[in-house]
């Protein structure tokens, strides 16, 4: 049951950097860089670094500087995206864009770049943090963070769905499946997959 | 000949669905073979071909006028089943553009279109549609090109960006499909929309189709049949509808066999579209009844080994686990075990019984 087979299921790998690029932006969802995200002889450093404190007692501006070696803190991660877009806004070509953290902050993070116009190729992203998966319920369209079971009752029909490894990254969801859709009733047991 | 359209046909519901015999005669079977496997079937897309259902560049049948209403009918339920990316405007004029010259070409008792440079007239007689609009100018039409277009087609339509060396599939008209989502789609690569599917990628056939696909040329179309089984003669069999049509699969008995399991078959065409170098997917769903298609003696020996030979993991993604062996049973007996020739053609030109 833990590989489905399905190819729409993200795979990462470790910020490797990008020598030629003209300017490099990190998204961290934790107050620092994990050391084992980052590439053998990759200088962290080279990087604009912006992070989340997960802690509301920030200043509202603690450090504006834009410039490589720079470490901004914001209060969370929606705190962080809100500033995301007009900061993308001013960029030109050349820009590098890599994103740290768990797998709803990472495509919600690809989202904003894409929508900025970035393309994957100018992107990386690293998978640190819980397992837990966003579910989009293919049924009723609600969206449920922090699933960790094979099976998961939607907040929003009532439906039990099957957690699938079909992934939209625009949605960054997974699709979740009634389970009993032919059979009502025919539930099987949950089990904690996700981590 | 001219085709008798049913329009109070339905695909839900009571499921007021009958095929004439030109109808089950015409039917895009899509077995070649006794078995059937994954593979990279794509030919050209050009007129003639095994069955009627090949005459033209979009196939209208008898059945256009109810599924045009079917189609009307899901996007009043659920908007998002046509849905067009913003980058994606020029294709939308490309698509209409093609669809219209097509079908008044194709069927000029039917459709027709005249220019007088950029004021378009279009007409659709057996929909009652006569419409005056300027080419380019979305704002003289009641719905955006694509939908306006796609509503009076039959069988889905997605919209592919190529960019990056890959194929997005960023727009589309999905109200028939074959139980995969549109919104969970929108916006996906080739690769990732075809991940649920089983044994393909393993076999190289989707980075084949890929690579074949981004060299599409303008004017030069391609085609390839796709199959499913789907009980009752139902068009939506989406996942947002699952809960409403996935008890069907537990109706399957020894005595309804024949008239319950339906197959399902996808005429896909491909073209590529002129201004916007987009790629235009027809998915056109044609459903038939086993009882149906045991009236032609070659097409029933070989449902029956096609299905009693299918690997498991395409008879679990098809969804076809709980009555499979339901039909098969039902089709060897009526099996004589006489070889079959290659090919799909009906090979005569009345129905049995
Ligand atoms: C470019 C337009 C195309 C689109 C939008 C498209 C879309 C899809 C979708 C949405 C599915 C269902 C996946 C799921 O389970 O969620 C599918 C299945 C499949 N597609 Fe495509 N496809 C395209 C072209 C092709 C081509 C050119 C091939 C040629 C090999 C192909 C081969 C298949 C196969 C073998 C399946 C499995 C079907 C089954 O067993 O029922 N597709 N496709």
């Amino acid at each position: 049951m833990s590989d489905q087979g399905i190819k729409s299921k993200p795979t990462y790998g470790k910020i490797a950097g990008d020598k030629a690029a003209r300017y490099q932006l990190l998204l961290v969802e934790g107050a620092e860089i994990p050391a084992e995200v980052l590439a053998e002889g990759v200088d962290p450093s080279a990087f604009e670094t912006w992070t989340v404190a997960h802690a509301s007692a920030l200043p509202a501006a603690p450090m504006m500087d834009e410039a490589p070696g720079t470490v901004r803190p914001f209060r969370s991660a929606s705190h962080m995206f809100s500033a995301l877009e007009e900061r993308l806004d001013r960029e030109t070509m050349g820009l590098r864009f890599y994103a740290v953290g768990a797998e709803p902050f990472l495509w919600d993070a690809f989202n904003i770049a894409s929508a900025a116009g970035l393309s994957q190729q100018e992107m990386q992203f690293a998978h640190v943090g819980p397992k837990a998966r966003r579910i989009y319920c293919v049924h009723c369209r609600t969206l449920m963070d922090g699933v960790t079971t094979s099976i998961v009752t939607c907040t929003g029909c009532g439906a039990p769905l099957f957690v699938r490894d079909h992934f939209s990254k625009r949605l960054a969801s997974y699709m979740g499946v009634q389970v009993d859709a032919e059979a009502p009733g025919e539930v099987p047991a949950a089990e904690e997959l996700y981590k | 000949m001219t085709v008798q359209f049913k329009p109070a046909e339905t695909f839900r519901d009571m499921f007021n669905f009958k095929k004439s015999p030109e109808d089950i005669l015409r039917f895009p079977f899509p077995f070649p073979e006794d078995e059937y496997m994954y593979s990279v079937n794509i030919e050209p897309h050009v007129k003639g071909g095994p069955t009627a259902a090949f005459q033209a560049a979009f196939d209208i049948d008898e059945h256009y006028i109810a599924e045009c209403r079917e189609r009307e009918r899901v996007l009043k339920e659920d908007p998002k089943r046509c849905q067009v990316l913003p980058h994606m405007a020029t294709a939308e004029w490309d698509t209409l553009e093609l669809i219209m010259e097509s079908l008044a070409s194709d069927y000029p008792e039917h459709f027709s279109l005249s220019k007088a440079g950029d004021v378009w007239t279009w007409v659709n007689r057996p929909l009652g549609i006569h419409q005056t609009f300027t080419f380019g100018k979305a704002e003289t039409l009641p719905y955006g090109p694509f939908e306006y277009i796609t509503r009076q087609v039959q069988g889905d339509f997605t919209l592919q960006d190529q960019r990056d060396d890959m194929l997005y599939v960023d727009g589309g008209m999905v109200t028939t499909q074959a139980d995969w989502s549109f919104e969970f789609n929108i916006g996906m690569s080739f690769m990732e929309w075809h991940g649920p599917v089983p044994v393909a990628h393993e076999a190289g056939v989707f980075e084949r189709a890929l690579k074949y696909l981004m060299r599409l040329q303008y004017g030069q179309p391609v085609r390839r049949l796709n199959w499913t089984m789907t009980i009752n003669p139902r068009l939506d069999t989406s996942p947002e509808n699952y809960p409403v049509w996935g008890p069907d699969r537990t109706t399957v008995t020894p005595e309804n066999v024949g008239d319950k399991v339906h197959l399902r078959v996808e005429l896909q065409t491909l073209f590529r579209l002129p201004r916007s170098n987009a790629i235009l997917f027809g998915i056109r769903c044609y459903l038939a009844p086993l009882n149906d298609l045991v009236k032609v003696p070659k097409w029933r020996r070989r449902l029956h080994r096609v299905l009693r030979g299918l690997r498991p993991e395409l008879a679990e993604y098809k969804g076809m686990t709980r009555y499979r062996q339901t039909a098969v049973d039902y089709l060897a007996a009526l099996d004589d075990g006489a070889p079959t020739s290659k090919g799909i053609a009906p090979e005569i030109d009345k129905l049995e019984g």
